[in-house]
């Protein structure tokens, strides 16, 4: 029984790679950064070395979940992401979503959720990159236009929280309200998984019948000169808007070219 | 120093310019959220607006129990008290 196998393989080697991102976090948090103290340089750039090294570790976690068959991957267009002052933006079907994209974009600020800030496994690690909480919206729109007037990249998810399958997409307008603000690029990431793994309200070990391939596609950058002329709330509902619909669209129907892929 | 009168004159006047609404609706009692629909991120727009217009540090803590027009107008009240 080839399939049974393989698919018993698969429960223990997603359950191998959740206890991997935990170890991986917990060193980087507890044992990397506090050492990078040691190192000369400001809190800027211990910042800017902290997401240098999550990059690179999680470029390596994305090599490990690959080759142990738990995903296959295609991302096309990653020499566009990581411009100064771009915000990314992408639909939110699985957990894995932050871990391709951040592998994929030089050094990257991100939103992440509030509860990482609590998760001792990613604590140490958010925290010493300068990541930002979503939990207080005055908070998350100051630090997000902040990174952005800095000349960041920030990788944020318009969705909020992961995509409830079967139900149409939705967007919270923090993320319009921040392009508006304070992009100097927006760029968006159409994320397909199919067949889903990890959605919202799955246990981990339900992993899916076959080893779920992820294609990632970086599209055109989005013209914003039309919004910036508008009162703020009006500009923000309207990108929103415009961007929900965007989002449904691409996610429809398209393919990408030029890939950055690992099978 | 401004009367809560010219307060709320100020704030319907922003509120309509920024919000397209109808300043008829913008009454003590209107609940900001409920009935002219303006959101936690309008409330970030509106508090960046103040401090503009104010030149203080306003923090959202400040503004955490406002729900209606009128409470907006004694917030902002006491924040300009001398």
């Amino acid at each position: 029984m080839q399939g049974r196998q393989t698919y018993i393989w698969r429960i223990f080697a997603t359950g191998a790679c959740f206890t991997l991102f935990g170890i991986g976090g917990l060193i980087l948090g507890v044992i990397v950064f506090p050492a990078t103290l040691l190192l000369p340089g400001g809190p800027e750039r211990r910042r800017a070395r902290m997401r240098g090294l999550v990059q690179r570790a999680l470029r390596l976690f994305v090599r490990v979940i690959n080759g142990m068959r738990v995903i296959s991957y295609e991302f096309h267009g990653t020499e566009r992401l990581g411009r100064t002052g771009q915000l990314i933006i992408a639909n939110h079907p699985t957990l894995v979503d932050v871990v391709l994209i951040v592998a994929f974009t030089p050094a990257p600020c991100c939103v992440v959720k509030a509860a990482m800030f609590r998760n001792p496994f990613t604590r140490g690690v958010v925290r010493a990159a300068g990541y930002i909480s979503n939990s207080s919206t005055d908070e998350m729109i100051h630090g997000a236009t902040a990174a952005l007037r800095c000349g960041d990249s920030l990788v944020m998810f318009p969705e909020g929280t992961r995509t409830r399958p079967g139900q149409p997409l939705q967007f919270a307008r923090g993320t319009a309200s921040i392009a508006v603000k304070a992009a100097d690029v927006l760029t968006p990431v159409y994320i397909r998984c199919e067949p889903l793994l990890l959605p919202k309200f799955a246990p981990w070990y339900r992993v899916p019948p076959r080893r779920p391939h992820y294609t990632l596609e970086v599209g055109e950058d989005i013209d914003l000169t039309a919004y910036h002329g508008l009162p703020p709330p009006k500009a923000s509902r309207l990108l929103n808007a415009w961007l929900l619909q965007h989002f449904s669209e691409r996610l429809g129907t398209s393919r990408g070219y030029n890939a950055t892929s690992g099978n | 120093m401004q009367t809560k009168d010219e307060i709320l004159e100020q704030i319907k006047a922003s509120l309509a310019a920024l919000f397209e609404l109808d300043p008829a609706q913008i009454t003590l009692a209107a609940r900001l959220n409920e009935d002219l629909e303006i959101d936690s991120i309008d409330a970030v727009d509106l508090l960046d607006g103040l401090r503009r217009q104010t030149g203080r540090k306003i923090t959202a803590e400040d503004f955490r129990s406002v729900r209606t027009v009128g409470d907006l107008v004694e917030a902002i009240y006491k924040l300009v008290e001398p």
